[in-house]
């Protein structure tokens, strides 16, 4: 016993101590290796480039027929413009049971686009171009009665990649792969400059 | 310290004599102080710029101040030719704490966007043939040379006939850029001296004489360049003052880690014999 | 979890349901009884046994921080040198992992220089460590092939420099040279072509061989144990229980002891990292901040001060062809170290005067290559690195000859150990 180079009878009072340390220090060193993971971590943030990338964008609605639609991009997601005529705001009203969401209730848009037309303003709809279900750009089919889709189709547009279907407003039908309607990114409006990624003018 | 042999048996002898010989030191230094000072003085004014290979740029990236007159002045006076390539307005906006709509107003030139890099209205073709080079980048100038040298180059432009420009420089000799800051700075002219230097006889610079005196007094031109060093130092590194910050943090942690480690590593060596 | 050290018999760790499972499948429970509490490492290790573990924490940083840098540099002569702008100014701590890679270079060689220096102290490539060594060798030179490789990739002025320099050092080979620079550079000067192999290199093949000659590393050392500042094998007195009598089991003893190495070394790490990245311009020359320049040369070429003392070793040699070769026996000398040394004793402590002069002396020559291959050529500079060439290859050469001659102490029988308190 003399000879060997470790003792292996502890007292209570090392013992105790010895754990107390070994806690203190274990989790010193477990708080210091979450901060620095942090870092790397927050690397993976969108980057100052990106940000400045992700700026609001601007779009002149004098520019856009009544029918028409426009595309733009705003944070590289894609973004319709649509200056919707009468006949086509009146196409929204009288399907309501056809639609998953009608009320948007289960749907992503701010509080002045929570409304039948999803839209601060009747005349103008913007929306985000990506398909709710798995990320395609629905293509637009906006005559009403389209033979390709159905009798009952009011317009709107129709997702090529798995067939989910959206009216005039974006709001998606039963029997669609998506589950809710269209997104509405925030934007705002100041006489005909329409302005995507800020809620105020 | 020296410690005066007093004679215990005459003290009192001692101390005066040692009373009059510090009366007689002070009245001499205050009567030869105003000599001295007006001979440093006189020497200074007719030796201006003999030591321009110490003159140090004493800027502090910590004093937001200057940092911002230098943002102000560097726009005005350098953006002509120079980019800032790697630098956003918005990104001084942030650090130097300027308000954007004072960014957007008093920064950014116009058409242009509080995220944009400061570019150069200079177009580089141009720029070749009239200077016969670019004029670089300044994104990183202060950590390529040394703010030192860029307060030494801003502030040792001398008039020179026999260059393109009219003037050279000590820090950068034939340098290509013209001596922009002359109006602010004043006109001034080099004056060489012969020396014997490797068994040949060589023109040294010996000191500037001012020819034309600018807008600006000599303090005044030295503050106005210490500020654009100064900025342009805190362009290099933008994140320096957020680096140090931290850095204490961190420090602080790891230090109190390590001596938890060591008392960790003492309890357990203990049992060791 | 219990660490703490059990009487002989006692089950080795505590195991619920979950360890259980685990220990069935994969040999846990074995590595932990053979290679951590069951590993007994002499008990007399100083400060100069740190740097193994500490050269194996630099690794893994230099692996995670090199990972993160590869999710945001763009490689390519128009675009290298504006991606590390924007990862230092753009992306989120982009900065502080760039600083941590940089730092960490040179503190790999920090650490890697110290390592070294203990082994040549305490005789610790003597038998039957020989090719413990050779493959540590062989590990300082992937090291040196990563590092200068990794410098090129910013793409600044000094790495296009350095690069030029370095590469055309193989022109020298006689017959093949030319071609081979050429081969090696894949165009008819340093190029994107050259740069985009050197980034796949340094990214991939370089950190792979370095893996796995760190990993032989480990196998040869576990299977000869550890040698010690008194050069005694401990396995020679084993103790009743088949132990070692001077040993301590490795955990907990010296996992404790290298977690407090650790974070002493991270306070210095971290001060500079956030203090003084550049560290004077040494550890991040002032040139490199200059984009690349074919038609300007910066006013001193030198590379890292890790490289420069084999630089000015090459430098002081007037002849190109002849000064590459010596750089070569430069770096093979140390290699042969197992069979030059033919003292009776290992460790520095129980050699005579003769050695430990020579030893002395090539200190001294290799800190000052270091430092005159730091500065232009000057004749006083190239005087004084031929001076220090002449006692660093001394140093080798005469050592067989000097290991002999040399008289040594008598040697103890068990290790020299104080309490620590």
């Amino acid at each position: 016993m003399a000879d060997t180079g470790v003792i292996t009878d502890e007292s209570d009072a090392d013992q105790s101590r010895r754990k107390f340390l070994l806690i203190a220090t274990s989790a010193t060193g477990a708080v210091g290796a979450v901060f620095a993971a942090a870092p790397f971590v927050t690397s993976w943030l969108p980057s100052e480039r990106a940000r400045a990338l992700g700026v609001p964008t601007e779009f002149d609605l004098a520019k856009l027929e009544p029918g028409q639609m426009a595309i733009t991009t705003w944070r590289k997601q894609p973004i319709y413009i649509v200056h919707r005529t009468p006949e086509m705001l009146a196409s929204l009203n009288g399907h309501a049971a056809l639609l998953k969401d009608p009320d948007s209730a289960d749907s992503d848009q701010p509080p002045y686009a929570t409304n039948a037309m999803r839209s601060r303003t009747a005349q103008h709809l913007v929306l985000i171009g990506t398909c709710t279900h798995l990320g395609c750009l629905p293509k637009a089919h906006f005559e009403p009665h389209d033979p390709e889709i159905g009798a009952y189709w009011p317009g709107g547009w129709l997702c090529p990649c798995h067939g989910s279907r959206f009216d005039l407003a974006g709001r998606v039908f039963e029997g669609s792969p998506a589950s809710v309607n269209l997104r509405v990114p925030p934007y705002s409006l100041s006489d005909q400059k329409l302005t995507i990624g800020v809620d105020q003018a | 310290m020296l410690e005066l042999q007093t004679n215990p048996r005459a003290p009192r002898a001692a101390k005066t004599v040692r009373c009059q010989a510090g009366l007689a030191l002070m009245i001499a230094a205050v009567l030869l102080a105003p000599a001295a000072a007006f001979a440093a003085e006189a020497a200074g004014q007719q030796g201006f710029g003999a030591d321009w290979e110490s003159w140090k740029a004493h800027n502090s990236v910590s004093d937001l101040a200057s940092l911002q007159r230098g943002a102000r002045d560097f726009l005005s006076y350098c953006n002509g030719c120079h980019a800032l390539k790697y630098m956003r307005y918005s990104r001084i906006g942030v650090d130097l704490e300027i308000p954007p709509d004072m960014v957007a107003k008093l920064l950014v030139p116009s058409g242009g966007k509080a995220t944009d890099y400061i570019s150069t209205p200079m177009p580089a073709a141009d720029a070749v043939s009239w200077f016969g080079k670019e004029p670089p980048d300044l994104s990183l100038i202060a950590r390529a040379r040394g703010t030192d040298y860029l307060y030494q180059y801003l502030t040792t432009f001398y008039i020179d006939p026999a260059r393109p420009t009219g003037a050279n420089n000590l820090a950068l000799p034939a340098s290509a850029m013209p001596d922009v800051l002359s109006h602010l700075e004043g006109l001034k002219r080099a004056v060489f001296r012969q020396e014997q230097l490797n068994g040949t006889t060589q023109e040294v610079f010996d000191h500037f004489e001012t020819v034309v005196p600018g807008s600006m007094t000599r303090a005044q031109f030295d503050d106005f360049v210490r500020d654009i060093v100064n900025f342009l130092d805190y362009v290099g590194e933008p994140v320096q003052a957020h680096r140090r910050a931290l850095g204490v943090w961190v420090v602080g942690f790891l230090l109190v880690f390590t001596w938890l480690a060591w008392l960790l590593k003492k309890e357990y060596w203990k049992d060791v014999h | 979890m219990s660490v703490v050290a059990k009487p002989p018999g006692a089950p080795a760790v505590k195991t619920g349901r979950l360890r259980a499972w685990f220990y069935k499948r994969l040999p846990i429970e074995e590595f932990i009884s053979e290679q951590l509490t069951g590993y007994y490492a002499p008990k007399n290790f100083n400060f100069w046994y740190f740097f193994g573990v500490l050269a194996l924490f630099v690794l893994v940083l230099q692996l995670v921080t090199g990972i993160f840098l590869t999710m945001f540099y763009k490689v390519g002569a128009a675009t290298s040198f504006d991606s590390v702008a924007y990862i230092m100014r753009e992306v989120d701590y982009g900065w502080l992992i760039r600083y941590l890679h940089s730092t960490g270079a040179s503190a790999f060689f920090v650490v890697i220089y110290l390592h070294m220096f203990r082994g040549l102290l305490y005789g610790s490539y003597r038998t039957p460590r020989e090719l413990l060594w050779v493959i540590g060798m062989l590990v300082y030179f992937a090291l040196m092939a990563e590092a200068f490789l990794g410098y090129v990739l910013p793409w600044g002025n000094m790495s296009y420099w350095a690069a030029q320099v370095i590469v055309n050092v193989f022109g020298t080979i006689p017959a093949i040279g030319p071609g081979l620079v050429e081969w090696i550079r894949g165009d008819y000067g340093i190029a994107d072509a050259t740069l985009n192999r050197f980034f796949a290199l340094h990214v991939v093949a370089v950190p792979l061989a370095l893996l796995l000659l760190v990993v032989l590393h480990l196998v040869a050392l576990r299977r000869t144990g550890s040698n010690n500042p008194d050069g005694i094998e401990i396995k020679e007195k084993l103790g009743p229980d088949g132990k070692p009598l001077d040993g301590v089991p490795f955990h907990p003893y010296y996992t404790v002891k290298d977690t407090f190495g650790l974070g002493a070394f991270l306070v210095i790490f971290a001060l500079v990292v956030f203090f003084a990245p550049t560290f004077g311009g040494y550890f991040l020359e002032h040139a490199n901040f200059e984009p690349m320049n074919a038609l300007s040369t910066p006013p001193e070429i030198t590379p890292s001060w890790y490289l420069t003392p084999y630089y000015a070793i090459l430098r002081g040699i007037p002849n190109q062809r002849l000064g590459a070769l010596v750089l070569l026996l430069a770096l093979v000398a140390y290699l042969f170290l197992p069979w030059l040394d033919r003292s009776p004793v290992k460790s520095m402590r129980y050699k005579g005067w003769v050695s430990r002069t020579f030893f002395a002396f090539f200190i001294l020559g290799f800190l000052g290559l270091v430092y005159v291959g730091l500065h232009p050529v000057a004749p006083v500079y190239v005087l004084m690195g031929r001076i220090c060439t002449v006692f660093y290859f001394a140093y080798f050469v005469l050592m067989p000859w000097y290991t002999r001659i040399d008289p040594v102490k008598p040697v103890p029988e068990r290790l020299r150990f104080r309490a620590h308190a």
